[in-house]
């Protein structure tokens, strides 16, 4: 590939490019992502391509393999231009007939259509399907159009124009952070802090030698959006830093990717190798005076290394611990010198701030809060995966006309926002907007943007223990709060769900939870006992049954619980009883059954074995 | 040349050399602040949250460690708000319920407030303050020791748990170590942990004292110390 030397240059290879992709007559875009993979979407990719060249169809159809389109549930879909057609739930064997019958004859399948589940009615195109009709796809949409080894994909889409927007003559790092600062953009990634700001400090701080890294070690549960961006549209991120590096005057960048993220890894690299072979990274990039490059550095497979000091001391090959930061890493950062570090979201946001105006992107979301936010929808909802609202939105809105609702019927109780570090809030007020402020008001966070649905069978403090011992295993250890405070509280509320908890204890807990907020060394201790202080505030209630009646309301806790059989609605069709694994169940055929509680350990396999609902538990 | 800044701390305003932690500063200055990772002239990590602090930026106030915070001109600081001795109080609760078996710990937590210990007594022998760590890197220049492990599972060891031939044995981290100081007259045994306070370098409440005075220093006047407050009764 040729080094692009000067803006002109990357103009005309654009339109170069664009003139020969009109060849194609046809393009299929068939998710690559990792949900998508998972279903067998390199399965689906082979045949088709097979079934392709069989009909020797190469030179017409595109076949894309692209990241992440979001409706992760359905996988593996795919999106055949023209006419949008989205096909679900694809297997390798479709392939002749998606050729044959959309491809060459531009009829539709209706087999492959999805289907609501509700009313059964069949959609063909995105836009019309209730998932993706609510939300503001900026970032995720991008992500159909590209495949993201292919640079060229990338640039025909638009791609570097911000870039070379920004590397004009005239258009100087003061604009740029201005833009970025009147944009409103907060960081994605967790704190919320506003990037320009962040630009500004660090373009202010003193230092020849700045930094810019890009945070992709994101470890929440339930969470995979930075994983979707940086898989799906790295040279998206990689236009974002070039333009910050440019903006704060930094030479050198990072990308911090999480191991367990291989295709995310494998994809940057190819991208800053790519960029790097047209003269998008490097000395004097595109004939400007202006030179940055970027370099892959691999997680240490640690959740504390998403905190900004521990990513850094992580990259400079020291343990991934935290410092203290009570001078920024805008100032002190990376081997001491000003450093900007921005999580992926925020980084892929840049170029469309720049290209569109920075009035463009606050024409969205609330007064502190701009933009679109990229959330990992999860839990006991029927439509799972990556959806991506303008910032402001009700949370209603998303669970109920995104995500579709409760999964099995059962009234859902509430949902956790913003990883093990947020908190957890009850559908009496899914009125709240997704917003920074708001949120944090409420007592849980926006966060990198997790959000996990709980219905009626989920026990609040049993959810509470399950995100301690999350953070009990991920806490570095450093300081006394976050290693001894975070211990105790699983204590306590070990206590509590095995039915020791004493009444002084919940005190105790919440007076717990406010020193290793108000004390610990780095935000995860600080947010570390949200998931605590939101169930105790908003399902106090689940908590004393707990305690005062020993007691698990949805019966979860297997210590307060136990199985009976209810002689009135029991056959005696002896379904339990080979069920059951550890033979507790005992009773003579066509007779009402009993569980022995003294073998029964709980499991729960008889419950959903059982076809009349004679099971119960208490 | 050393330079100067004006810092507020609890109200007094004080010269203090530039560079130096506030910590160092309020010590020099009879402000105590009880601390128990910090050495002097090794360099501070923050491990155990003792010394915290109010630092009031632009009204708002802000916790953090006064070992970590360097001095600047016109800083307010508070050692010894409500919030902190609270906030601190449960800080040495833990430590001292991890460690009850140790005499400076004891004295620290007694000193911090702690009269009695609401978690389960746990025996450990560490409380990875890291002053051993610190002391052997840094002024022996011999990284002998280090921390292994994360979480609960962090702890102190030699390099693949061999003493290695580095190590000058000159026993700087054992002397540093809070928890080798000679334990007191009734020392804890399995299963009896409490924090008597008879112990003469912790509760020295003896009726012959006289009003007022205290066997450690002065200081604890300035943040209550548990000690001070017992002499006063």
């Amino acid at each position: 590939m040729l080094r692009l030397n000067s803006i002109r240059e990357l103009d005309h290879l654009r339109e170069y490019l664009k003139e020969k992709r009109q060849n194609y007559s046809t393009t299929i875009s068939l998710c690559g992502g990792t949900g998508c993979q998972a279903s067998d979407s390199q399965v689906v990719a082979e045949a088709l391509k097979t079934e392709l060249s069989r009909q020797d169809l190469e030179e017409k159809v595109r076949l894309c393999l692209t990241g992440c389109h979001g409706f992760c549930e359905q996988g593996p879909v795919m999106v055949i231009e023209p006419g949008n057609i989205l096909y679900c739930h694809l297997s390798p064997e479709d392939a002749f007939e998606i050729v044959y019958q959309t491809v060459i004859n531009g009829e539709i399948i209706e087999r492959l259509l999805y289907t609501d589940p509700i009313s059964g009615e069949k959609y063909i195109t995105e836009e019309d399907i209730p998932f993706y009709k609510a939300q503001d796809r900026q970032i995720l949409s991008k992500n159909r159009k590209v495949d993201p080894c292919v640079v060229e994909d990338y640039i025909v889409s638009g791609g570097y124009s911000a870039l070379s927007l920004v590397l004009n003559n005239g258009y100087t790092p003061e604009r740029i952070v201005n833009q970025v600062i009147e944009s409103g953009l907060r960081g994605r990634g967790g704190g919320g802090f506003p990037t320009g700001r962040k630009w500004l400090e660090c373009r202010e701080a003193p230092g020849d030698e700045k930094y810019v890294i890009c945070n992709a070690d994101e470890g929440d549960p339930g969470a995979y959006m930075d994983r979707c961006v940086l898989e799906g549209n790295p040279h998206l991120v990689l236009e974002g830093m070039i333009i910050g590096a440019r903006a704060v005057g930094a030479s050198k960048g990072y990308i911090y990717v999480r191991n367990e993220y291989p295709l995310a890894v494998e994809h940057s690299r190819v991208a800053v190798e790519q960029a790097r072979e047209l003269g998008l990274l490097g000395n004097n990039i595109l004939g400007s005076p202006f030179s940055f490059d970027v370099e892959i550095a691999r997680g240490g497979g640690a959740f504390v290394c998403g905190e900004s000091t521990a990513l850094m001391a992580s990259i400079e090959g020291k343990v991934g611990e935290p410092r203290a930061k009570d001078v920024h890493t805008v100032v002190d950062g990376l081997y001491h010198k000003p450093t900007t570090l921005n999580n992926v979201e925020t980084w892929a946001n840049v170029p469309s701030i720049i290209l569109n105006g920075s009035s463009w992107f606050n024409s969205r979301g609330t007064k502190g809060s701009r933009g679109t936010k990229i959330l990992a929808l999860t839990g006991r909802i029927r439509n799972t995966g990556l959806v991506e609202v303008p910032m402001g939105i009700p949370i209603r809105d998303v669970v109920y006309d995104i995500g579709g609702g409760s999964v099995n019927g059962n009234k859902i109780k509430a949902v956790q926002i913003g990883g093990p570090s947020g908190g957890c809030l009850p559908a009496e007020i899914f009125d709240l907007p997704v917003d920074f402020d708001i949120l944090a008001e409420a007592g849980s966070m926006v966060g990198s943007g997790g959000m996990v649905v709980m219905d009626e069978s989920s026990c609040m403090v049993d959810v509470a223990r399950y995100f301690l011992e999350f953070l009990q295993d991920e806490s570095c250890g450093k300081c006394v709060p976050c290693r001894l405070g975070i211990d105790r509280m699983l204590e306590i509320i070990t206590d509590i769900t095995e039915g020791r908890g004493t009444i002084g204890q919940l005190d105790l807990l919440e007076e717990l939870a406010e020193t290793v907020s108000e004390t610990s060394l780095c935000g995860l201790g600080k947010t570390a006992p949200n998931p605590v202080l939101t169930t105790l505030h908003y399902f106090r209630p689940e908590y004393e049954a707990h305690i005062y009646e020993k007691r698990c309301p949805a019966g979860v806790c297997k210590e307060l619980i136990s199985y009976s059989i209810d002689p009135e609605k029991c056959t005696g069709c002896g379904v339990c009883l080979k069920s059951c694994a550890h033979g507790a169940i005992s009773g003579e055929n066509k007779q009402p059954h009993v569980i022995n509680t003294e073998f029964c350990q709980k499991c729960g396999i008889c419950r959903s074995e059982c076809r009349f609902d004679a099971i119960q538990v208490i | 040349m050393q330079q100067f800044v004006n810092v507020t701390i609890d109200g007094a305003i004080i010269k203090a050399v530039k560079g130096t932690s506030v910590l160092d500063t309020a010590i020099e200055y009879g402000i105590c602040i009880p601390h128990l990772c910090h050495i002097p002239y090794v360099s501070d990590m923050g491990a155990c949250r003792l010394c915290i602090v109010e630092n009031v930026v632009n009204g708002r106030s802000k916790v953090t460690t006064s070992c970590t915070l360097n001095v600047e001109d016109g800083m307010e600081i508070w050692t010894n708000t409500e919030k902190i001795r609270r906030l601190r109080k449960n800080i040495a609760e833990l430590i001292v319920a991890q460690a009850p078996n140790s005499r400076a710990i004891q004295d620290v937590a007694v000193r911090c407030g702690v009269r009695e210990v609401r978690y389960p007594f746990r025996n450990e022998n560490c409380i990875l303050c890291g002053r051993c760590v610190r002391v052997c890197e840094e002024i022996w220049q011999a990284r002998a020791r280090g921390f292994v492990g994360r979480g609960k599972e962090r702890h102190v060891d030699f390099p693949f748990g061999i003493r290695p031939d580095f190590c000058k044995e000159c026993g700087a981290c054992i002397q540093l170590c809070p928890m080798t100081i000679p334990p007191c007259d009734g020392p804890i045994r399995d299963g009896e942990e409490y924090l008597c306070g008879k112990c003469e370098s912790q509760l020295m409440i003896g009726e012959e004292m006289p009003l007022g005075s205290c066997s450690w220093c002065k200081l604890g006047e300035g943040f209550g110390c548990g000690r001070y407050v017992g002499v006063l009764r």
